[in-house]
């Protein structure tokens, strides 16, 4: 996964490689999305999500989540990067279902977080395959408990951050925070990679 | 089919015969799959081939930079995928790929041709050599210019492939390209199973003999074909894109010849082929010469487009054409600009359009400009092949830039006086100075006017 992408993981046009004294001497990743391809993405004015959902994002997810292109995790590593280096609390990604793990071969949001060097930790089980966005808002709102603590794990009274991609009605950020606090978190807070 | 009390489905064989594709994405149902696979219908290779290099088993990339590699959890292990043709499904080192090794579909040798059409005498002699390459299966070159009518000569070589029970398929780099052939060889071969194949193409029944696809469709073909036609085979990306070319070669059977056709064709293909089986026609059915393309100046149009101006030269060309109820295609250089000019043209006439490659209504705003719907059309070079409209003239703007070669400036040209009735029309590049391309491909027409009427 550390290779150098020689041409833009979005739209193929050969990159540029920009060597800086920044790039050098601080934690700078390469980029992988040439310049065009990054203007289209949609910086998020609120403080719980980096991006607003838009056309380009929804071409990012298709080709990322359903096309299954890995490499995709790569595109937003710097952001990440930057918004979690001096995160004080614990990082927990929202688990798939490990049916829809498998059928998907990847979490994609732990792919995220790999490729951008952050550390994380699991405490969470998906009990269900059914997803959020083939249900309407009420459907969603009502739905039975999405997730429970994994076997034999251990919340201890500290600061969470839950990390998911999208948040449209905040349902399963809701869930994952209730079990969370319930165990005896001190604090669950929420990052999400878009603004729904 | 019925062998050993297994009964499948015969659109199974029908779908699967000379095809190699990804198990998990079959059209028909996990059971019948497993049923087949247990029968050995179906050879089982591995996605992605690692010794003695990485390849790719489906699109036969070899590039180390379009592979990736993750942890995969349906395996449990670390896997390579392909980036390269992702679009038609992920091929990974933990998927399988099928290809049918069943008993044979039916072909049928009854595919009667209606075609009452007329060859002039160079077309005939081309038809002529053309099928006789065919019957050798030697691979051949059809060189002719643009409105030669390359596509009616090709009716009697695929007409004698079919019915002889030969699986023939007819490739082009452009999905325009196979929207404007399909009807037509529907209506010459009416009882004949044409499938076309492109990004997006609709769900097709039965067992295809004639399969029109665009050339990335055929990663997802393996000796497939006895007879392989490569129509506009100097356009972009087929030429740019080695895999394609490759792609070419698998999809046909070992001995299947290939048949070039195109009327710009690279250096390479003419030293290949031109003193072994080439045919050349320097003139246009209707027996008129081709229109020659004239050079008119218009310095600084991007500045002027970006200040909202259309130069004053285009304007007069733009409003003549209006005027006389012409139907005209503009091509512009780069979608960019072409967008910043789309709201000035139609302060000139509201019902220009402009179209370009990722347009999703592109089909219908071309098929507006044929049928008179709209007075014009801005367009970038997805339109310089492969389309016939009546009486249509063109400009280039900008003819100057590095993606108007000679061979797209021949062919965007060849849009013009395609039809009997109107044979002449204006050609016009407007330019921010005089490129080599550009007077190579107004040598090029010259010559072939030269040579078609010299006689």
């Amino acid at each position: 996964m550390n290779k150098i992408e020689t041409l833009c993981l979005l739209c193929s046009q050969p990159l540029q490689p920009v060597i800086s004294w920044k790039m050098l001497l601080t934690n700078h990743f390469q980029p992988t999305i040439c310049d065009k391809c990054s203007a289209r993405f949609e910086h998020s004015p609120t403080a719980t999500a980096l991006f607003q959902y838009n056309d380009a994002m929804k071409d990012y997810l298709h080709q990322y989540k359903f096309l299954q292109d890995v490499a995709l995790a790569k595109v937003f590593r710097q952001e990440l990067y930057a918004r979690f280096k001096n995160e004080k609390a614990i990082i927990i990604p929202i688990p798939m279902h490990p049916l829809k793990q498998r059928e998907r071969t990847f979490s994609h949001m732990e792919e995220l977080l790999k490729a951008a060097n952050i550390p994380f930790i699991q405490l969470l089980e998906k009990t269900t395959t059914e997803t959020q966005s083939s249900k309407n808002r009420v459907e969603r709102i009502q739905v039975a408990p999405l997730f429970r603590l994994m076997v034999g794990a251990h919340v201890e009274h500290k600061q969470y951050l839950l990390f998911d991609d999208i948040k449209t009605t905040g349902t399963t950020l809701r869930h994952a925070s209730e079990i969370l606090l319930h165990a005896g978190a001190r604090n669950v807070q929420s990052f999400t990679l878009i603004n729904g | 089919m019925e062998k050993k009390g297994c009964l499948l489905p015969l659109a199974l064989r029908d779908f699967h015969e000379g095809r190699i594709w990804l198990k998990e994405y079959s059209p028909f149902s996990k059971g019948d799959i497993e049923k087949a696979i247990h029968h050995k219908h179906f050879h089982i290779i591995e996605g992605i081939q690692k010794v003695p290099h990485l390849k790719c088993n489906r699109c036969h990339n070899t590039d180390p930079q379009q592979f990736t590699t993750f942890d995969c959890s349906k395996c449990q292990q670390q896997c390579i995928y392909c980036r390269h043709c992702l679009n038609m499904g992920r091929v990974g080192s933990c998927t399988q790929l099928m290809i049918w090794t069943g008993p044979s579909a039916i072909r049928t040798k009854k595919h009667p041709l209606e075609w009452a059409g007329q060859f002039t005498v160079l077309q005939q002699q081309a038809a002529n050599e053309l099928l006789e390459s065919v019957k050798v299966k030697r691979s051949h070159l059809l060189h002719a210019v643009c409105g030669a009518g390359k596509t009616e000569l090709l009716f009697p070589t695929v007409h004698y492939a079919l019915e002889l029970g030969l699986r023939v398929c007819i490739a082009t780099p452009r999905t325009d390209v196979i929207l404007e052939l399909f009807p037509r060889f529907q209506k010459v071969f009416p009882q004949t199973t044409i499938h076309a194949l492109y990004g997006g193409s609709p769900k097709q029944e039965g067992y295809a003999q004639l399969v029109l696809a665009t050339t990335h469709q055929l990663y997802r073909f393996e000796r497939a074909f006895d007879v392989m036609i490569v129509d506009e085979a100097d356009a972009f990306p087929y030429t740019f894109d080695e895999t394609l070319q490759r792609a070419v070669q698998k999809a046909k059977t070992e001995n299947a010849p290939i048949l070039f056709v195109t009327a710009t064709p690279s250096q390479k293909l003419l030293t290949a082929y031109q003193n072994k089986s080439y045919s050349f026609i320097p003139k246009r059915y209707h027996n008129r010469p081709l229109p020659v393309p004239r050079f008119d100046a218009l310095w600084s149009y991007e500045k002027n487009l970006k200040r909202g101006k259309i130069p004053r030269k285009l304007k007069q060309w733009t409003e003549d054409r209006l005027a006389h109820k012409e139907p005209f295609l503009l091509f512009f250089p780069k979608v960019e600009l072409m967008k910043i000019a789309t709201p000035l043209f139609q302060l000139l006439d509201a019902s220009i359009l402009a179209v370009h490659a990722e347009d999703p209504d592109r089909k219908e705003k071309v098929l507006k400009l044929r049928h008179e719907e709209v007075p014009g059309l801005l367009t970038t070079t997805i339109l310089e092949r492969g389309i016939t409209i009546k009486n249509v003239q063109v400009a280039v703007i900008g003819a100057e830039s590095t993606i108007f070669t000679s061979s797209a400036l021949i062919q965007i040209a060849g849009r013009v006086g395609r039809n009997a009735d109107f044979a002449d029309g204006d050609v016009v590049f407007f330019h921010h100075g005089i490129t080599t391309e550009m007077d190579d491909a107004r040598t090029k027409i010259l010559y072939y006017n030269k040579k078609g009427f010299l006689q």
